[in-house]
């Protein structure tokens, strides 16, 4: 081998990670999944609220479940090594206060869910949560994890610029848009913003690192290779929602779903990107979510599971049939 | 109308006139110093996503791999601010037993009533049984036994000091919840403990006619070195002493 080709080889390599690397986070995107992802996620934060709001005293304030002063001493460093996951909401003992931000929480992220103000209520919408989070440790699970990291994506996307209020507005307020920076900042136009791509590519780089290290932990067990954690799942009574226990009865049925579950998790950050296997590993993690959600009692995050898993389908994977009926309606009528 | 066959973009769909006059070309990507702080930016908030699960993964008994926590300790602030900081260890290693709070409350005449946390007849919808399952859960994953320290731990002073510190956290956590209940229910003794909800083997299930829900399979956990009942605990009218109530009784065919 020459030395010249000793240089270009590397050269060449170099110059490809960084074509790949531009094109990975640098293409526009469409808006259109965001948006939708943007609905789901707002409505599933709007309901979480609404939940903590039916009993808000035993979530929040001086006499919840775990009190003020307990979890100021959990982040605090009472007990060990401080941490960062610091929320005002620690200092908050006023039921008005409390009552106070808790509706704010609500219409923000129920502004959010409808687009209304995007530019604005994604941000805050998630930066409440993250209050509410920091407050809400020792009842807080999956659904929280996932939402908190799909609002926190979606905040940095143009995911208010369709299927939304501020759609709709942008639409009136036209010229007033195309004469003022700040008005054409607040209401963006809906096409495709490198935003929008890197929101995306942080939403599915997150969801791989989660499927991956799942997976790695469920393969440190014994349950998910000798194939009974199906079993041991769907017989936990606390978590049962529809009792599939007829399922022990078919030992080789329930082990393979074992062994599936942890070869689809180790895999899915692989495999989820190829056009040949995307529509398996799509349509396994929809499988396993609606099994989560149906039958063990965790229809919220079984959902928002499928929710941010669509951050995978091609915009116009869900837009085209939209486009294609609206056609089918403009070609009838003019014919 | 559309080309089905191009590739998306809005110039495809219906949109009014003029809107275009000011936003026709899509936002193209910035400079190259844009992307290169953009690039920096992605990475170390990438290495915020990573760090926390890789070292919760390399958990063994002697605590996380060294090199895990290193890689994790620049963005470890980051990581638990941004709410990044999880294991994604669901149903991991193995789907084990499911706890729950088992309260008595005693009123003034005497009338106790027990109370069941997570109990999906008091607390609906299903996210606010969540809620309470996973405050159960909590509970059970911080205790930590009493004091004082084996005498191996005991004459380690740093190790004798984060024991007590442990099991304050424990007492805390425990003292919140009753403090919980005691405003719920006012002019009411409570007392509580952690119940644990173990699922039936198959032989057991099948065989044995154990149900998920069958009273065999809870187990009273005593707040001792080893969970099981000291003398006094025994004898001690605050912790109830009442047959625990299978949740539903469930007939045993």
């Amino acid at each position: 081998m020459s030395s010249q080709s000793l240089i270009a080889i590397p050269r060449r390599y170099a110059k490809g990670l960084v074509d790949g690397w531009d094109q990975f986070w640098f293409t526009p995107e469409s808006p259109h999944v965001l948006a939708i992802i943007r609905i789901a996620t707002g409505l599933m934060l709007l309901y979480s609220h609404l939940v903590v709001a039916s009993q808000l005293n035993a979530f929040l304030g001086d006499d919840a479940w775990i009190n003020n002063r307990t979890i100021a001493a959990i982040h605090g460093g009472e007990y060990g090594p401080a941490d960062a996951a610091r929320s005002y909401l620690w200092h908050f003992s006023n039921p008005l206060l409390l009552w106070g931000h808790h509706l704010l929480t609500i219409l923000v992220t129920a502004c959010f869910a409808i687009g209304l103000l995007t530019r604005i209520t994604a941000p805050l919408a998630w930066w409440l949560q993250i209050m509410l989070v920091h407050r809400m440790t020792g009842t807080l699970f999956g659904l929280d994890q996932i939402t908190t990291m799909l609002a926190m994506y979606l905040m940095l996307s143009r995911c208010g610029s369709v299927y939304s209020i501020d759609a709709i507005l942008r639409r009136f307020l036209l010229k007033e848009v195309a004469s003022s920076k700040r008005l054409s900042w607040l209401l963006p136009s809906d096409e495709p913003s490198v935003a929008n791509g890197i929101a995306t590519r942080l939403i599915q780089i997150h969801l791989c690192v989660v499927y991956l290290f799942g997976g790695l932990w469920k393969a440190r067990g014994t349950a998910w290779w000798d194939g009974t954690a199906i079993w041991f799942a769907i017989s936990n009574a606390q978590y049962q929602s529809i009792d599939v226990t007829w399922l022990g009865r078919y030992p080789r049925v329930f082990s393979a779903l074992a062994h599936l579950t942890v070869f689809w998790e180790v895999f899915y950050c692989a495999l989820v990107w190829p056009k040949m296997t995307r529509p398996i590993v799509l349509g396994i993690a929809f499988m396993v979510h609606a099994g989560i959600a149906l039958f063990l009692g965790m229809i919220t995050f079984g959902t928002i599971m499928i929710v941010a898993n669509a951050a995978f389908l091609a915009p116009a994977a869900l837009v085209r049939p939209l486009l294609g009926r609206r056609d089918d309606t403009a070609r009838q009528k003019s014919g | 109308m559309p080309d089905s066959s191009a590739p998306l973009t809005t110039k495809n769909l219906r949109r009014p006139e003029g809107d275009r006059a000011f936003d026709a070309a899509p936002s193209r990507p910035s400079g190259r110093r844009v992307k290169i702080a953009v690039s920096v930016v992605l990475l170390i908030h990438l290495w915020g996503v990573v760090g926390r699960p890789f070292e919760f993964a390399t958990q063994g008994p002697f605590g996380s791999s060294p090199s895990a926590s290193t890689f994790y300790s620049p963005v470890r602030a980051y990581s638990q601010f941004m709410y990044l900081d999880h294991g994604y260890a669901f149903f991991a290693p193995d789907p084990g037993p499911s706890h729950f709070i088992q309260a008595a409350i005693t009123d003034d005449g005497g009338t106790r009533v027990e109370m069941k946390y997570p109990d999906l007849a008091e607390q609906r919808p299903r996210l606010l049984y969540h809620r309470h399952f996973m405050l159960a859960e909590f509970l059970n994953d911080v205790h930590y036994p009493p004091g004082p320290p084996p005498a191996e731990i005991a004459s380690d002073a740093s190790a004798a000091a984060e024991w007590m510190r442990t099991r304050k956290r424990f007492d805390d956590v425990r003292d919140s919840i009753l403090h919980h209940l005691r405003v719920e229910y006012p002019r009411c003794d409570v007392a509580i403990r952690r119940v644990e909800h173990r699922q039936p083997g198959l032989p057991e299930f099948f065989e044995g006619k154990v149900g998920t829900r069958d009273e065999r399979l809870l187990r009273v956990l005593f707040d001792t070195f080893d969970g099981s009942p000291s003398v006094d605990e025994s004898q001690s009218l605050e912790v109830p002493r009442e047959t625990v109530a299978p949740p539903d009784a469930e007939p045993a065919s």
